[in-house]
């Protein structure tokens, strides 16, 4: 089996091009020859990928494919990891990510992410959305900062939800809630891109079909990209999906091509439920 | 004789142990079966043998000393009969120290000697009468247990039954100790409040717990107003709280958030060896180099600080307590799930914001269970205070005075020769009483504290 | 609002933002650096007023064992040798270097030089080997505990003669032994063989090592069997009901209670209750024993905690009984985390102090305790006796004793941390 694995991996080299996109849309970020190491591991080998204006892009694969930490590297937020090493050019809207002039706090600012697992602070609703433009000074008075978080939770659609009980725990949300209420927190300081790790695995389907939802429209005003272990997830929302397999990016394509007619072995073999 | 006694009972448990194995090999080689193992019947027959014995021998050791003692009062003569009870006890010591051979000052009474004989006479015949006693109910308890052993009975069951008998009494005996401790304590305490009154003693303002030994002495009233002690303690744990507090804590915000791995394994262990220091060394480093050198720094401002300063002993005693505070919010620390953290970093919160506005927040109620442990240390703890603290009671807030502390008084009034019945000693238990119930309420709220805390992130 | 000005507030506010990070984690640092400054003073404290105790000011004297002196009836009896005039011996032998001093009050400065401990040396030697007597042999003896702080610089000779404990004439006697080359500093063998003193230059802590030691055989004996068998209960058979959370709420809160209380307990119960002895290391073990039993238990609890159920399970599915089981199969892989933590829980108690002294372990008591019923100190309050001593000899006893403490704790946490690397197991 492993054999077989390293002789498609191999016959992914005739596509040079992956990762790009048609220029008639703007590109948001991209990624060229991304290799991550943790330790002596490698765990991402060469990944170019692009993201575009107003599109959710699906990465998804078979667990331990790389796509977490492919995502991580997006905001830098593995540099919280001592043993990870992250090469490769990484450029938001023509800004190297990890050149030593790219502050991280802001990059942070500018590229949000919604976990896998809810993890609202042990705070207000209300602080909790408030977090972000606090510590950024995003706001100059008690007033403004009021209409942003009830803006951002009604862009969330929570906001109907939670406007009588705006200064109750966070945690006493349920589950779907709490995540909108992450989300909520992440669009608060207006990030260009937002990075989603499995928004959905925590939940139950009602509350993902709200979340699935929310992700339609927010693609209006943010670029998404989003991690998703579900196949029909990845078909509903994204416009685009990228196939990692074993640490490779093998395919990037049209979600219904992808779907319809992969141009790869494995990714075949991974839709029809072949691997995985 | 305990000792001879033991070993006698061992080496009769181990020859049952044998003679019943075999008999239950025996059996098995007759029907061909067992229930248990032969070893199960060696050790439920000798089981059996001992617990009488024991008992018996635990009885000896708990009265025989009050027995005999009072037997021996009686037969003295009239005279030493009605002496005071400490002199009594004087000539009782003598007595025994001449029974045991120690020669000591045979000009007391006339016949030391026939008492030292009736003493000895009466341990002989006591000796004598545990040893054959145990043995005649043991070895009867024996045959009886011998003649039970068929190769349908269930001697494992028996013996995992008294095993589990065992452990649950051990943990039993945790209540015992807490309960030893409240009794003790305060059965003395309430003799003390007998003759005290207890709002006077929780309240009153000033003390000097010194008793007039003739009627009339002046400055020996015996004042037992514990205000000035609450005020003295609560002075000195505050300035150790003030300082271990603070580095305690940022200690471990550094190691847990902060800190490579060297750094972590210089630290750790230095930590480590400061927690491990006796209080009684500690008490040594205040009174030889630390407060001498505040007092030369004051000396320096030309501020005049007591060489028993409050200052002193509470930044040692806040030392003490670095490694307390930092080990305990260190464990809170890192028990705040990462989650919470990478959810502030994707905000692009930088590195402190997060600590002080997540973690600390979410850490908060295990923090201050933390503190109040600490506290609770700070304030029974004893030898640093014994040592470099001052022994008057001075009603007073100010750093540079010395003060003493509830520990150090009973210390004090603990120490040195007095009848145990007398207010001064009572005190002691009073006082000790209060610190119990004191500390005890600090632990239980601050474990009760942690404990919910942990739970909230499991 | 839009995005680009976002960036620019963001921005423009990342300065302060990175000063305040910079300032927070040098706080910590600062913090750190305290707690290493701390420990550096300590040690440093310690150790320089202790080293010099390991050394003692002795003479080298030509004494001569005359029968006038040890046994002038010749009975060659040792009780009589016993009560021998030593120190005559000694006083002889040391006049005899000063040929000119003859008036009665110099020569009592003289005798002052010496150590009362000289003539018992003599003695113990004679007494070894009776054949002694009648010979004249060159020995080291001990001088005064003053002369010993003197020639360590610890008496500062430019103070007027009132103020310190040595006179003029005697600094003058000294230099010219000095100056023999008789005085020697060597190694104070005194200090591990003999029990405590009045006399600095005779103190030891014999006494007090062998009483800590006897107070944590008992100690141990107790509370490990006694904390293993309650942690295995609460671990392993006790029901989830009030009673056994009762049980574990006294047992935290037991680790908690300040070791002063324990011995108020021990000194109504063990002493005014059962009429125990005090001073004894017997009474002492018992309450160092009620005290480090919930740290057993606690200790042993995590350590039960950690062997994983599926171990529980395959010895039940062969059919073990429940006890079987845990002595077969939980006891041995569980047994090197308990052993670590009651390790550590004893070291604890050989260092604690205070519940000693409320047991009346403050006694100055001479003799080595022979069995757990004699009086005795301890390590740690005979570091409290010596620190409470007025003499200049004490400091730096004080000092090395807390040296040989310190040194018997860290061999007792190394061995821990021995165990719990040797036999670790990661589940």
């Amino acid at each position: 089996m492993k054999n077989i694995d390293q002789h498609n991996v191999n016959q992914k080299k005739e596509f040079e091009t992956v990762g790009s996109i048609s220029s008639s849309k703007d590109v948001v970020m991209s990624v060229k020859d991304c290799n991550v190491f943790y330790g002596e591991n490698q765990a991402l080998k060469n990944i170019n990928l692009e993201v575009g204006k107003s599109e959710v892009i699906a990465l998804i694969g078979p667990s331990g494919c790389g796509k977490s930490t492919f995502l991580r590297c997006l905001n830098r937020l593995n540099d919280t990891i001592d043993s990870c090493r992250v090469t490769g050019e990484f450029s938001l809207e023509g800004e190297d990510i990890y050149s030593g002039d790219m502050d991280v706090v802001l990059l942070r600012a500018r590229v949000g992410m919604v976990f896998q697992k809810p993890n609202p602070f042990p705070k207000s609703i209300y602080e909790n959305v408030a977090y972000g433009p606090k510590i950024h000074g995003i706001t100059s008075s008690k007033r403004e900062l009021d209409e942003l978080v009830d803006l951002s939770l009604d862009r969330a659609g929570l906001l109907e939800e939670v406007k009588d009980r705006i200064h109750s725990p966070g945690t006493s949300l349920s589950g779907g809630q709490q995540q909108r209420l992450c989300i909520a927190r992440a669009i608060a300081i207006k990030p260009d891109v937002i990075l989603m790790d499995e928004p959905c695995s925590a939940l139950d389907p009602i509350a993902t079909e709200k979340i699935e939802g929310l992700i339609n429209e927010l693609k209006e005003n943010y670029a998404i990209v989003m991690v998703t272990h579900s196949m029909s997830q990845a078909a509903r929302v994204s416009q685009r999906a990228a196939y990692f397999h074993l640490g490779d990016l093998i395919e990037v394509g049209d979600t219904k091509k992808i779907f319809e007619d992969p141009e790869h072995e494995l990714t075949k073999n991974y839709i029809h439920g072949r691997t995985g | 004789m305990f000792g001879f006694l033991f070993i006698i009972i061992l080496l009769f448990c181990l020859a049952i142990f044998f003679i019943a194995k075999r008999h239950a090999i025996n059996i098995k080689k007759q029907n061909g079966f067992l229930h248990s193992l032969p070893k199960y019947y060696g050790f439920y027959a000798s089981l059996w043998f001992s617990i009488p014995t024991l008992c018996i021998v635990l009885l000896y050791s708990l009265f025989a000393e009050s027995f005999v003692t009072s037997n021996l009062v009686n037969s003295l003569p009239e005279n030493i009969k009605n002496l005071s009870d400490n002199e009594l006890t004087l000539v009782l010591n003598n007595i025994k120290n001449f029974a045991v051979g120690n020669i000591s000052d045979s000009s007391s009474f006339a016949s030391i000697q026939q008492a030292a004989d009736f003493y000895n006479a009466q341990y002989d015949l006591i000796h004598s009468v545990v040893l054959y006693s145990s043995l005649i109910l043991g070895l009867l308890t024996f045959i009886y247990a011998y003649r039970s052993i068929t190769a349908t009975y269930r001697a494992r069951n028996f013996i995992e039954n008294a095993i589990y008998l065992l452990f649950f009494s051990s943990a039993l005996v945790a209540i015992f100790v807490t309960a030893g401790i409240l009794l003790s304590v305060l059965f003395e305490a309430l003799r003390f409040f007998e003759v005290i009154n207890f709002s006077d003693f929780l309240f009153g303002l000033s003390w000097s717990p010194q008793m007039a030994i003739r009627e009339g002495q002046v400055g020996s009233s015996g004042l037992f107003g514990a205000m000035p002690l609450f005020a003295g303690t609560i002075l000195i744990s505050l300035i150790a709280l003030l300082l271990a507090v603070p580095i305690g804590l940022l200690t471990a915000i550094y190691l847990s958030e902060y800190a490579d791995t060297k750094v972590r394994a210089i630290t750790k262990p230095i930590l480590e060896i400061l927690s491990g220091i006796p209080t009684v060394v500690y008490g040594f480093f205040a009174v030889v180099t630390v407060a001498p050198f505040i007092r030369h720094v004051g000396s320096l401002v030309g501020l005049d600080i007591a060489s028993e300063s409050a200052l002193g002993v509470g930044l040692v005693m806040g030392i003490m307590i670095i490694p307390l505070v930092s080990s305990l919010s260190d464990d809170v620390i890192s028990s705040v799930p990462q989650s919470l953290r990478e959810g502030s970093y994707g905000l692009g919160a930088t590195k402190s914001e997060t600590i002080k506005k997540v973690i600390l927040p979410a850490a908060l109620p295990g923090i201050i269970g933390g503190i109040l442990l600490a506290a609770s240390r700070a304030i029974g703890e004893t030898m640093i205070v014994v040592m470099a603290a001052g022994l008057s009671a001075k009603l007073s807030f100010n750093p540079i005075d010395a003060v003493t502390t509830v520990t150090v008084q009973i210390v004090t009034l603990l120490t040195g020769d007095q009848e145990f019945d007398s207010p001064k000693t009572l005190a002691a238990f009073a006082l000790g009483l209060t610190l119990f119930v004191f500390t005890l309420f600090l632990n239980f709220i601050a474990l009760k504290i942690v404990r919910k805390y942990r739970e909230q992130y499991e | 609002m839009n995005k680009s000005s976002i960036t620019e507030i963001v921005n423009k506010n990342l300065k302060t933002r990175y000063k305040k990070e910079a300032r927070f984690q040098r706080y910590g640092q600062f913090s750190i650096f305290v707690a290493i400054i701390f420990l550096v003073i300590f040690f440093t404290s310690i150790i320089s007023k202790g080293y010099t105790a390991f050394n003692q000011a002795e003479i080298r004297l030509n004494v001569n064992l005359d029968y006038e002196y040890i046994d002038p009836d010749r009975t060659g009896n040792i009780e009589e040798i016993r009560y021998g005039d030593f120190d005559g011996i000694v006083y002889e032998a040391f006049y005899k270097l000063f040929p000119k001093v003859k008036s009665r009050a110099d020569k009592r400065e003289l005798r002052e030089l010496l150590s009362s401990g000289a003539g018992i040396k003599i003695q113990r030697l004679v007494i070894e080997d009776i054949s002694l007597i009648g010979s004249q042999i060159d020995l080291w003896l001990p001088l005064d505990d003053e002369v010993d702080m003197l020639l360590k610089g610890n008496i500062d000779v430019d103070l007027p003669e009132s103020s310190r404990r040595i006179s003029d004439s005697q600094i003058n006697f000294i230099k010219q032994l000095q100056e023999q080359k008789i005085i020697e500093n060597k190694f104070n063998t005194t200090l591990f063989t003999s029990g405590d003193s009045r006399e600095s230059e005779q103190a030891g802590i014999l006494g007090a090592l062998v009483g800590s030691a006897l107070m944590l055989s008992i100690t141990f004996m107790i509370a490990f069997p006694l904390g293993v068998a309650a942690a295995i209960y609460l671990e392993e058979f006790a029901p989830k009901n009030r009673f056994i959370d009762f049980i574990e709420v006294n047992i935290n809160n037991l680790a908690a209670v300040p070791s002063i209380i324990y011995g108020l307990l021990g000194l109504a119960v063990f002493i005014n209750y059962l009429g125990m002895p005090r001073s004894a290391p017997l009474v002492g073990g018992l309450v160092l024993a009620l005290m480090t039993f919930p740290v057993v238990i606690i200790a042993s609890r995590a350590s039960l905690q950690s062997v994983p159920p599926s171990i529980r399970d395959a010895a039940l599915g062969v059919g073990a009984s429940k006890i079987q089981t845990i002595f077969d199969h939980i006891l041995p892989l569980a047994l090197p985390g308990i052993l670590t933590g009651s390790i550590i829980g004893m070291a604890r108690a050989l260092g604690e102090s205070a519940p000693l002294i409320m047991i009346g372990m403050v006694a100055f008591v001479v003799d080595i305790p022979s069995s757990p019923l004699d009086s005795s100190a301890a390590l740690p309050v005979q570091v409290y006796l010596w620190a409470d001593s007025p003499e200049r000899g004490f400091v730096e006893k004080t000092s090395a004793a807390i040296m040989v403490l310190l040194t018997f704790l860290l061999l007792m946490n190394s061995l821990a941390i021995w165990l719990r690397n040797k036999y670790e197991i990661k589940w």
